[in-house]
Protein backbone atom coordinates (compact mmCIF):
# COMPACT_ATOMS: atom_id res chain seq x y z
CA UNK A 1 0.00 0.00 0.00
CA UNK A 2 3.21 2.32 0.65
CA UNK A 3 3.82 1.68 -3.35
CA UNK A 4 0.47 2.62 -4.45
CA UNK A 5 0.39 5.43 -1.95
CA UNK A 6 3.18 7.06 -4.22
CA UNK A 7 1.93 6.10 -7.46
CA UNK A 8 -0.82 4.21 -9.11
CA UNK A 9 0.61 1.22 -10.41
CA UNK A 10 -0.12 -2.01 -12.36
CA UNK A 11 0.02 -5.27 -11.16
CA UNK A 12 3.54 -5.92 -12.74
CA UNK A 13 4.74 -2.94 -11.67
CA UNK A 14 3.65 -3.66 -8.45
CA UNK A 15 5.75 -6.86 -8.19
CA UNK A 16 8.82 -5.66 -9.68
CA UNK A 17 8.67 -2.68 -7.41
CA UNK A 18 8.26 -4.94 -4.39
CA UNK A 19 11.06 -7.13 -5.56
CA UNK A 20 13.25 -4.15 -6.08
CA UNK A 21 12.70 -3.23 -2.14
CA UNK A 22 13.82 -6.78 -1.61
CA UNK A 23 10.75 -8.12 -0.67
CA UNK A 24 10.99 -11.70 -1.87
CA UNK A 25 7.26 -12.32 -2.54
CA UNK A 26 5.85 -14.64 -4.89
CA UNK A 27 4.41 -12.05 -8.09
CA UNK A 28 1.21 -14.07 -7.54
CA UNK A 29 0.47 -13.76 -4.07
CA UNK A 30 -0.08 -9.73 -4.90
CA UNK A 31 -3.20 -10.69 -6.29
CA UNK A 32 -5.35 -12.00 -4.04
CA UNK A 33 -3.99 -9.26 -1.87
CA UNK A 34 -5.09 -6.22 -3.75
CA UNK A 35 -8.49 -7.99 -4.45
CA UNK A 36 -8.83 -7.89 -0.58
CA UNK A 37 -8.04 -4.68 -0.03
CA UNK A 38 -10.47 -3.66 -3.13
CA UNK A 39 -13.04 -5.56 -0.75
CA UNK A 40 -11.98 -3.13 1.93
CA UNK A 41 -12.56 -0.14 0.12
CA UNK A 42 -8.61 0.86 0.67
CA UNK A 43 -7.32 0.99 -2.67
CA UNK A 44 -9.33 1.43 -6.23
CA UNK A 45 -8.77 -0.02 -9.50
CA UNK A 46 -9.41 1.62 -13.06
CA UNK A 47 -8.55 0.70 -16.72
CA UNK A 48 -6.25 3.54 -18.14
CA UNK A 49 -4.44 3.41 -21.38
CA UNK A 50 -0.50 2.04 -20.26
CA UNK A 51 2.18 3.56 -22.52
CA UNK A 52 3.51 0.84 -23.74
CA UNK A 53 0.83 -1.67 -24.36
CA UNK A 54 -2.60 -2.67 -24.20
CA UNK A 55 -4.72 -1.14 -20.96
CA UNK A 56 -4.09 -2.32 -17.71
CA UNK A 57 -6.00 -1.93 -14.56
CA UNK A 58 -3.94 0.60 -12.64
CA UNK A 59 -4.74 0.76 -8.58
CA UNK A 60 -4.62 4.06 -6.51
CA UNK A 61 -5.30 4.59 -2.94
CA UNK A 62 -8.40 5.92 -1.60
CA UNK A 63 -9.23 8.29 1.89
CA UNK A 64 -9.65 5.45 3.90
CA UNK A 65 -6.59 3.52 2.40
CA UNK A 66 -4.13 6.54 3.03
CA UNK A 67 -5.90 6.34 7.03
CA UNK A 68 -5.27 2.69 7.29
CA UNK A 69 -1.48 3.51 5.94
CA UNK A 70 -1.31 6.35 8.63
CA UNK A 71 -2.20 3.86 11.53
CA UNK A 72 -0.64 0.85 10.35
CA UNK A 73 3.04 3.09 10.37
CA UNK A 74 1.49 4.32 13.71
CA UNK A 75 1.14 1.26 15.14
CA UNK A 76 4.56 -0.18 13.26
CA UNK A 77 6.80 2.63 15.23
CA UNK A 78 5.00 1.51 18.70
CA UNK A 79 6.53 -1.89 18.10
CA UNK A 80 9.38 -1.94 16.01
CA UNK A 81 11.66 -0.39 18.91
CA UNK A 82 11.12 -3.20 21.32
CA UNK A 83 10.85 -5.53 18.77
CA UNK A 84 14.37 -4.93 17.86
CA UNK A 85 15.17 -4.52 21.56
CA UNK A 86 14.11 -7.91 22.18
CA UNK A 87 15.91 -9.50 19.07
CA UNK A 88 18.92 -7.92 19.26
CA UNK A 89 19.34 -6.79 22.93
CA UNK A 90 23.05 -8.96 23.38
CA UNK A 91 24.38 -7.10 20.76
CA UNK A 92 23.49 -3.59 22.80
CA UNK A 93 26.79 -2.24 25.07
CA UNK B 1 -14.57 -1.86 -19.57
CA UNK B 2 -17.37 -3.97 -19.41
CA UNK B 3 -17.11 -8.17 -18.83
CA UNK B 4 -17.62 -8.94 -22.04
CA UNK B 5 -15.07 -6.39 -23.62
CA UNK B 6 -12.41 -8.09 -20.94
CA UNK B 7 -13.36 -12.06 -22.38
CA UNK B 8 -13.11 -10.74 -26.08
CA UNK B 9 -9.79 -9.21 -25.24
CA UNK B 10 -8.46 -12.13 -22.65
CA UNK B 11 -9.53 -14.69 -25.83
CA UNK B 12 -7.11 -12.86 -28.07
CA UNK B 13 -4.22 -12.49 -25.63
CA UNK B 14 -4.45 -15.80 -24.48
CA UNK B 15 -3.09 -16.64 -27.98
CA UNK B 16 0.16 -14.79 -27.55
CA UNK B 17 1.14 -17.35 -24.67
CA UNK B 18 3.12 -20.64 -24.61
CA UNK B 19 2.18 -23.99 -24.69
CA UNK B 20 2.68 -24.49 -21.38
CA UNK B 21 1.66 -21.11 -19.99
CA UNK B 22 -1.58 -21.54 -21.83
CA UNK B 23 -2.30 -25.09 -20.48
CA UNK B 24 -2.02 -23.56 -17.07
CA UNK B 25 -3.52 -20.35 -16.92
CA UNK B 26 -6.57 -21.67 -19.27
CA UNK B 27 -7.21 -24.61 -16.11
CA UNK B 28 -7.42 -21.73 -13.53
CA UNK B 29 -9.77 -19.47 -15.66
CA UNK B 30 -12.18 -22.11 -16.21
CA UNK B 31 -11.77 -23.00 -12.97
CA UNK B 32 -12.71 -19.73 -11.38
CA UNK B 33 -15.12 -18.83 -14.33
CA UNK B 34 -17.04 -21.95 -13.02
CA UNK B 35 -17.54 -20.22 -9.59
CA UNK B 36 -20.69 -19.32 -10.25
CA UNK B 37 -21.97 -17.37 -7.50
CA UNK B 38 -19.12 -14.45 -7.83
CA UNK B 39 -19.27 -11.20 -9.38
CA UNK B 40 -18.23 -11.26 -13.37
CA UNK B 41 -17.14 -7.65 -14.12
CA UNK B 42 -14.53 -8.39 -11.09
CA UNK B 43 -13.79 -11.85 -11.82
CA UNK B 44 -13.24 -10.69 -15.65
CA UNK B 45 -11.02 -8.15 -14.43
CA UNK B 46 -8.64 -10.31 -12.23
CA UNK B 47 -8.74 -12.87 -15.15
CA UNK B 48 -7.55 -9.76 -17.18
CA UNK B 49 -4.75 -8.92 -14.84
CA UNK B 50 -3.50 -12.46 -14.19
CA UNK B 51 -3.16 -12.52 -17.98
CA UNK B 52 -1.60 -9.37 -18.37
CA UNK B 53 1.08 -10.30 -15.75
CA UNK B 54 1.72 -13.35 -17.69
CA UNK B 55 2.59 -12.72 -20.29
CA UNK B 56 4.98 -9.79 -19.41
CA UNK B 57 6.88 -12.20 -17.11
CA UNK B 58 6.42 -14.67 -20.23
CA UNK B 59 8.54 -11.93 -21.99
CA UNK B 60 11.35 -12.01 -19.64
CA UNK B 61 11.16 -15.80 -19.50
CA UNK B 62 9.58 -17.24 -16.64
CA UNK B 63 7.21 -19.75 -16.41
CA UNK B 64 3.87 -19.66 -15.14
CA UNK B 65 4.14 -21.87 -12.45
CA UNK B 66 7.07 -19.75 -11.34
CA UNK B 67 4.36 -16.77 -10.72
CA UNK B 68 1.58 -18.25 -9.83
CA UNK B 69 3.35 -21.26 -7.76
CA UNK B 70 2.61 -24.81 -8.21
CA UNK B 71 -0.37 -25.39 -6.72
CA UNK B 72 -2.78 -23.70 -9.44
CA UNK B 73 -5.82 -24.73 -7.39
CA UNK B 74 -5.19 -23.66 -4.17
CA UNK B 75 -3.86 -20.39 -5.58
CA UNK B 76 -7.34 -19.92 -7.71
CA UNK B 77 -9.30 -20.68 -4.37
CA UNK B 78 -7.31 -17.86 -2.68
CA UNK B 79 -8.51 -15.72 -5.87
CA UNK B 80 -12.06 -16.78 -5.43
CA UNK B 81 -12.21 -16.56 -1.53
CA UNK B 82 -11.62 -12.66 -2.18
CA UNK B 83 -13.71 -12.15 -5.12
CA UNK B 84 -17.14 -10.03 -4.20
CA UNK B 85 -20.02 -12.13 -4.62
CA UNK B 86 -22.99 -11.55 -6.73
CA UNK B 87 -25.32 -8.85 -5.43
CA UNK B 88 -28.64 -10.63 -4.42
CA UNK B 89 -30.92 -8.62 -6.86
CA UNK B 90 -28.49 -9.92 -9.67
CA UNK B 91 -29.15 -13.48 -8.18
CA UNK B 92 -32.70 -13.29 -8.08
CA UNK B 93 -33.02 -12.32 -11.63
CA UNK B 94 -31.10 -14.68 -12.41
CA UNK B 95 -33.33 -17.79 -10.58
CA UNK B 96 -36.04 -16.12 -12.06
CA UNK B 97 -34.31 -15.74 -15.70
CA UNK B 98 -33.51 -19.46 -15.43
CA UNK B 99 -37.03 -20.72 -14.69
CA UNK B 100 -39.02 -18.45 -17.51
CA UNK B 101 -35.90 -20.78 -19.99
CA UNK B 102 -36.89 -23.95 -18.49
CA UNK B 103 -40.35 -23.51 -18.69
CA UNK B 104 -39.72 -22.12 -22.34
CA UNK B 105 -38.22 -25.26 -23.37
CA UNK B 106 -40.49 -27.28 -21.52
CA UNK B 107 -43.70 -26.07 -23.24
CA UNK B 108 -42.03 -25.70 -26.63
CA UNK B 109 -40.72 -29.39 -26.38
CA UNK B 110 -44.34 -30.54 -25.18
CA UNK B 111 -45.89 -28.68 -27.93
CA UNK B 112 -43.41 -30.14 -30.66
CA UNK B 113 -43.44 -33.88 -29.57
CA UNK B 114 -47.46 -33.50 -30.16
CA UNK B 115 -47.25 -32.06 -33.48
CA UNK B 116 -44.75 -34.44 -34.73
CA UNK B 117 -46.69 -37.41 -33.18
CA UNK B 118 -49.86 -36.24 -34.36
CA UNK B 119 -48.41 -35.52 -37.99
CA UNK B 120 -45.81 -37.57 -38.56
CA UNK B 121 -47.14 -40.75 -36.84
CA UNK B 122 -50.87 -40.02 -36.67
CA UNK B 123 -50.66 -40.86 -32.77
CA UNK B 124 -52.38 -38.36 -30.83
CA UNK B 125 -54.51 -35.15 -31.46
CA UNK B 126 -54.01 -32.00 -32.27
CA UNK B 127 -55.36 -31.26 -28.62
CA UNK B 128 -53.83 -32.68 -25.46
CA UNK B 129 -54.91 -33.03 -22.36
CA UNK B 130 -53.37 -30.98 -19.56
CA UNK B 131 -54.37 -32.08 -15.61
CA UNK B 132 -53.16 -28.78 -13.48
CA UNK B 133 -52.11 -30.59 -10.36
CA UNK B 134 -50.07 -33.24 -11.95
CA UNK B 135 -48.32 -30.32 -13.94
CA UNK B 136 -47.99 -28.15 -10.92
CA UNK B 137 -46.31 -30.87 -9.59
CA UNK B 138 -43.86 -32.22 -12.20
CA UNK B 139 -42.60 -28.40 -12.54
CA UNK B 140 -41.91 -28.67 -8.73
CA UNK B 141 -40.38 -31.90 -8.81
CA UNK B 142 -38.06 -31.27 -11.87
CA UNK B 143 -37.38 -27.62 -10.72
CA UNK B 144 -35.09 -28.60 -7.82
CA UNK B 145 -33.66 -32.01 -9.92
CA UNK B 146 -32.38 -29.78 -12.55
CA UNK B 147 -30.88 -27.49 -10.25
CA UNK B 148 -29.32 -30.26 -8.44
CA UNK B 149 -27.81 -32.12 -11.83
CA UNK B 150 -26.80 -28.22 -12.71
CA UNK B 151 -24.80 -28.36 -9.51
CA UNK B 152 -23.57 -31.79 -10.38
CA UNK B 153 -22.30 -30.90 -14.02
CA UNK B 154 -20.56 -27.52 -12.44
CA UNK B 155 -18.50 -29.80 -9.64
CA UNK B 156 -17.48 -32.08 -11.95
CA UNK B 157 -16.07 -29.75 -14.11
CA UNK B 158 -14.74 -27.72 -11.46
CA UNK B 159 -12.97 -31.32 -10.23
CA UNK B 160 -11.79 -32.14 -13.56
CA UNK B 161 -10.31 -28.84 -14.10
CA UNK B 162 -6.35 -29.55 -12.89
CA UNK B 163 -6.01 -33.21 -13.36
CA UNK B 164 -5.28 -35.23 -16.58
CA UNK B 165 -8.50 -37.32 -17.21
CA UNK B 166 -8.64 -40.42 -19.52
CA UNK B 167 -10.88 -39.32 -22.50
CA UNK B 168 -12.62 -42.54 -22.96
CA UNK B 169 -13.16 -42.94 -19.45
CA UNK B 170 -14.87 -39.03 -19.42
CA UNK B 171 -16.68 -40.09 -22.10
CA UNK B 172 -18.24 -43.11 -20.38
CA UNK B 173 -19.24 -40.51 -17.09
CA UNK B 174 -21.13 -38.02 -19.04
CA UNK B 175 -22.77 -41.02 -21.31
CA UNK B 176 -23.83 -42.61 -17.99
CA UNK B 177 -24.72 -39.36 -16.14
CA UNK B 178 -26.45 -37.81 -19.36
CA UNK B 179 -28.60 -41.78 -19.30
CA UNK B 180 -29.53 -41.39 -16.19
CA UNK B 181 -30.78 -37.91 -16.07
CA UNK B 182 -33.02 -38.33 -18.77
CA UNK B 183 -34.13 -41.09 -16.79
CA UNK B 184 -34.98 -39.19 -13.53
CA UNK B 185 -37.10 -36.81 -15.72
CA UNK B 186 -39.35 -39.21 -17.21
CA UNK B 187 -39.38 -41.03 -14.74
CA UNK B 188 -41.28 -38.06 -13.23
CA UNK B 189 -43.38 -37.85 -16.36
CA UNK B 190 -44.66 -40.99 -15.67
CA UNK B 191 -44.95 -41.75 -12.42
CA UNK B 192 -46.76 -38.60 -11.80
CA UNK B 193 -50.74 -39.35 -11.43
CA UNK B 194 -53.34 -37.40 -13.38
CA UNK B 195 -54.89 -35.13 -11.12
CA UNK B 196 -56.68 -31.61 -10.60
CA UNK B 197 -58.29 -29.52 -13.45
CA UNK B 198 -58.08 -30.85 -16.59
CA UNK B 199 -57.83 -28.43 -19.52
CA UNK B 200 -57.42 -30.10 -23.45
CA UNK B 201 -55.16 -27.27 -25.30
CA UNK B 202 -53.78 -27.43 -28.83
CA UNK B 203 -50.71 -28.45 -29.03
CA UNK B 204 -49.75 -24.70 -31.02
CA UNK B 205 -50.69 -23.13 -27.64
CA UNK B 206 -47.61 -24.91 -26.35
CA UNK B 207 -45.30 -23.80 -29.03
CA UNK B 208 -46.75 -20.02 -28.49
CA UNK B 209 -46.51 -20.18 -24.76
CA UNK B 210 -43.30 -21.52 -25.46
CA UNK B 211 -41.88 -18.68 -27.43
CA UNK B 212 -43.47 -16.00 -25.21
CA UNK B 213 -41.41 -17.37 -22.46
CA UNK B 214 -38.25 -17.75 -23.83
CA UNK B 215 -38.77 -13.92 -25.16
CA UNK B 216 -39.46 -13.06 -21.57
CA UNK B 217 -36.07 -14.61 -20.34
CA UNK B 218 -34.53 -12.80 -23.12
CA UNK B 219 -35.82 -9.53 -21.59
CA UNK B 220 -35.10 -10.79 -17.91
CA UNK B 221 -31.61 -11.75 -18.93
CA UNK B 222 -30.86 -7.98 -20.72
CA UNK B 223 -31.31 -7.02 -17.09
CA UNK B 224 -29.01 -8.90 -15.36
Amino acid sequence: MAIINQETVYGYELSLKLQNYGLKVSEGSIYPVLLRLQKEGLIKGEFKNSPNGPDRKYYFITKQGINALEEFRNNWEKIKVPVDLLLYKEQIP
Amino acid sequence: MNSKELIEINNKKRKKLTAENLAYYENMLVYIRLSHDKAEQETEEILSELLDHLLDAQAEGKTAAEIFGDKPRQYADEIIGELPGIVTKKRILMFIMGILYFMAVFSFLHGLLNAIFYYAFGLGSVYREIYMGSAALKFFISLPLLLGLYYLVIQYLRWSCFQQINKIAEFLIFWVFGILSVGLFLAVLYFVPDFGLKFELPFYFFLLMGCILFLTAQKVKNMV
